[in-house]
């Protein structure tokens, strides 16, 4: 719990901060695929291994998570439906056959209406949930954070004592 | 030159590979692996408890439980379920189950094993303490599926109780053989019969329907009224007319006459209808009140426990309490049959199915099985050696079988499962028992083919009838058993049983001496008893077919006895029935034959004489017409005739 909570500490700060822009979105979008695919499967343990592995943001990866699985709960009607036309393709059906006797490829759960259909959607939306979460970040950056810097709360805040205090912990120790 | 600002933040620049993340992953593979060596053993085994626990509804204990990551095996020791209606013993004991599964197919996200073995299989063995036994959930407002189907058993055991009229045949005999009196019971009885309300109830309608009738009748035009019609028709001039007034004149009042007949006729028929329609609702209500007198007798005789004595009463009464362990325990099963078989696996095109293509229907969205033929399918055990060896533990027997093929798509394989275990529990005194079990889902429907044999078991103290009456028991005897069935769609069910008891040591005794010293006579002459049980039918609706050589036997020992006191009980309920009942069925019978009789006479008289004055009419006013016309005629010819003459004469011819 501590280290979930200090990853999102870090998300928060590097979401503010000028750096890790990449980092952050893609963090995002990997949430995207974690929350439209099932906990147990394949796929997403080949995220978390991405996640873990490369400097990927973990906290935006989780907030992400988190909130695509509300998305992704209200979708899964029309991810049946998608799944379902897909999985029942003549065309496809030995692409899947050969899929399914297959070793590991099994293990992604393809073969259910509703994980194959939110697949479908999660990877599609991959590409332009990274570069739309790096516009949204940029834009964030340069409106609100900028906006908020200027204020003079906030300058007042920054010139504090317990605010030096602060960035001399973050430097030595953050 | 760098300044040191620039220094640091050229240390602080990160490859896109998180290096530093080595240590806490590798220290949390280290951790994953130590729970999976010391710790999920443990809670795999308690999990398998508790869920063992909830489905079957009573406790079941594993001794010891191992898995193996590299080998992917398991071996479960010690497996002990608790019999939930005797919790101080186990219904089944299990000394080893073990088992390998494939890598091959784990990594296809699928379980195979190819030979699984479970040893050392007990039965009824005492438990070191009392296991524990689910209690009934409490009852909900709204009736689950299960309970609908719980509701539905209790009501057909309730029905079936009732089709064997209690299980205290033998008790009615003998109270039968002891000469009760009844005459004081049927008295208190008479007053509260429902036929005698219905004919009281009817007698009073009738009544009220006489008296709208007379009322009814007067109204009608009488005799006088009749006659008053005939007098005017008979003053009406039709023929030798004058004058075409006069012709119009007559036919005018004709008509009027006829009207007025018409008028009294429709009234006449339409009573005439509504009378017969009453006296035809008025019949079907005393038919019903006539199969309500046969009912009421019938209601009488099971009052007084008058049954037939037949022989298929007789053994039903004697193995009732024998068989209904066995039916409690076959609807047992049906029930957790119905809770854990997994439903028919759904077909999208069922004229054109694909046999490797199987969607299961899951909570949210569908599972496909994109199997092929040879290919995995989810979950398949090849084969299962059974083997268990006397002598380990007392209640241990020497078991030798093998379940083949137990899987989740029986359509890729290709084959059924199938089990067969043959051996014997000398401990119990069991020998040669066979059991095969075939559970085919191939077809569109699932057949469950079943066969068991005994060769030969023993039985002590086993209590057949045990009434305040009656006492009947098998001290001791040796059985043999046969069943053989086929359950289709776990709906449709044929099943035939065969037992056997011979060697035996009867306990028999009654209350009464004459019984006593009959069934001690039966019983003596009857070496070995057979049983049969035949039923076939739909769950939960069985009707079972009970027969044993017992029955006639007995109907026989008892017929001359029992049969007398059987009719004059009969006799006394019919006379008492005809007493109370057939005098007002005859007071009713009187009643409604005046009805009829008054159709018949009054009204449709009044119908004859109202038709025999239409016709009078009409012939009346045709004759007028008739009789106009040749009057024309002649008067026409006349004039042609004086006109003819009239021009010769001009014409001088």
């Amino acid at each position: 719990m501590t280290l979930l909570l200090k990853q999102l500490f870090n998300f928060l700060k590097l979401l503010n901060s000028d750096t890790g822009t990449n980092q952050l979105a893609a963090g995002l979008a990997l949430g995207l695929i974690l929350g439209f695919a099932p906990f147990l499967s394949l796929q997403t343990l080949l995220v978390f291994a991405i996640i873990f592995i490369f400097r990927v943001q973990i906290g935006a990866a989780f907030l992400s998570a988190f909130f695509f699985k509300f998305i992704a709960y209200f979708f899964d009607q029309p991810a049946h439906l998608l799944g379902r036309a897909v999985l029942e393709a003549e065309g496809l059906r030995p692409l899947f056959v050969t899929m399914y006797n297959m070793p590991l490829v099994p293990m992604t759960r393809f073969n259910n209406s509703i994980v194959m259909g939110s697949m479908i959607v999660s990877i599609l939306l991959l590409p332009f949930a990274f570069v739309g979460f790096k516009i949204a970040i940029l834009k964030y950056r340069a409106t609100v954070v900028a906006r908020f810097k200027g204020t003079k709360a906030w300058k007042a805040f920054a010139a504090t004592k317990l605010y030096n205090w602060y960035t001399t912990y973050d430097k030595l120790y953050g | 030159m760098t300044t040191p600002e620039q220094k640091t933040a050229k240390q602080k620049v990160k490859g896109p590979i998180r290096w530093e993340a080595i240590i806490p992953f590798s220290a949390i593979c280290l951790i994953i692996g130590l729970y999976f060596h010391f710790f999920f053993d443990g809670h795999l085994r308690r999990a398998l408890e508790w869920a063992g626990y909830n489905a079957v509804g009573a406790e079941v204990n594993i001794a010891n439980l191992e898995t193996s990551f590299f080998n992917a095996s398991l071996r479960i020791q010690g497996i002990e379920l608790t019999d939930a209606e005797r919790p101080t013993h186990n219904s089944l004991k299990i000394g080893d189950i073990r088992f390998s599964m494939l890598w091959d197919a784990l990594l296809r996200a699928k379980v195979v094993v190819n030979e699984a073995a479970v040893e050392q299989i007990e039965f009824a063995v005492k438990r070191k303490k009392p296991g524990k036994v689910k209690p009934p959930e409490p009852p909900s407002n709204k009736p689950s599926l299960a309970e609908q189907e719980v509701q539905k058993l209790k009501e057909q055991a309730l029905k079936e109780a009732q089709g064997q009229a209690g299980d205290n045949v033998l008790g009615d005999v003998i109270a039968m053989l002891g000469g009760t009196d009844s005459n004081v019971q049927l008295q208190k009885l008479q007053e509260s019969l429902p036929s005698k309300a219905l004919l009281e109830k009817f007698e009073v309608d009738l009544k009220t329907k006489q008296q709208n009738w007379d009322q009814r009748l007067k109204s009608l035009p009488q005799g006088k009224d009749i006659q008053a019609l005939s007098d005017r028709l008979n003053k009406i001039k039709y023929k030798d007319f004058k004058t075409p007034q006069e012709l119009q004149t007559s036919l005018q009042e004709l008509d009027k006459v006829f009207k007025d007949g018409d008028a009294m006729y429709k009234q006449v028929q339409s009573t005439g209808d509504d009378l017969s329609k009453d006296l035809k609702a008025l019949e079907t209500q005393y038919k019903e009140i006539e199969k309500q007198v046969k009912t009421d007798i019938k209601t009488l005789e099971q009052h007084f426990s008058i049954h037939q004595l037949d022989a298929k009463a007789l053994t039903i009464a004697v193995f009732n309490r024998y068989l209904a362990p066995y039916k409690a325990k076959f609807f047992r099963y049906k029930e957790l049959a119905d809770k854990y078989v997994p439903p028919n696996l759904m077909k999208k095109d069922k004229k054109n199915e694909d046999i490797v293509i199987q969607p299961h229907p899951r909570v949210e969205g569908i599972s496909y099985e994109f199997g092929r033929l040879n290919s995995y399918p989810l979950f398949w055990i090849k084969r299962t050696a059974v083997s268990s060896q006397a002598g380990l533990s007392p209640e241990a027997g020497n078991i030798k079988g093998e379940i083949l093929n137990i899987t989740s798509n029986q359509r890729l394989i290709g084959k059924p499962t199938v089990a067969t275990l043959s051996g014997d529990f000398p401990s119990n005194e069991i020998f040669g028992f066979l059991v095969r079990l075939s559970l085919d889902n191939t077809k569109d429907e699932s057949e469950i083919d079943y066969k068991l044999n005994v060769d030969s078991y023993s039985i002590s103290g086993k209590e057949l009838v045990q009434s305040p009456d009656v006492k009947i028991a098998f001290n001791k005897a040796i059985g043999s058993m046969g069943l053989e069935g086929r359950l289709t769609g776990l709906k449709n069910i044929v099943l035939a049983m065969n037992n056997k008891f011979s060697k035996i040591d009867y306990a028999v005794s009654s209350t009464n001496d004459i019984a006593d010293q009959i069934l001690k006579a039966v019983f003596a002459g009857i070496p070995a008893v057979t049983l049969s049980v035949e039923g076939q039918g739909v769950f939960p609706d069985i009707p079972l077919s009970i027969n044993s050589n017992l029955g006639p036997e007995l109907q026989r020992g008892f017929e001359k006895q029992i049969q007398a006191k059987i009719d004059e009980a009969r006799k006394k309920i019919q006379a008492m029935i005809d007493q109370e009942i057939g005098k007002q069925k005859a007071q009713i019978e009187a009643q409604l034959n005046q009805l009829k009789g008054q159709l018949d006479n009054e009204v449709k008289k009044a119908q004859a004489q109202l038709e025999d004055q239409k016709k009078q009419v009409e012939a009346k006013a045709d004759q007028a017409k008739k009789d106009a016309e040749s009057q024309g005629k002649k008067k026409l010819e006349e004039e042609g005739k004086k006109a003819l003459d009239e021009l010769k004469k001009k014409f001088g011819l």
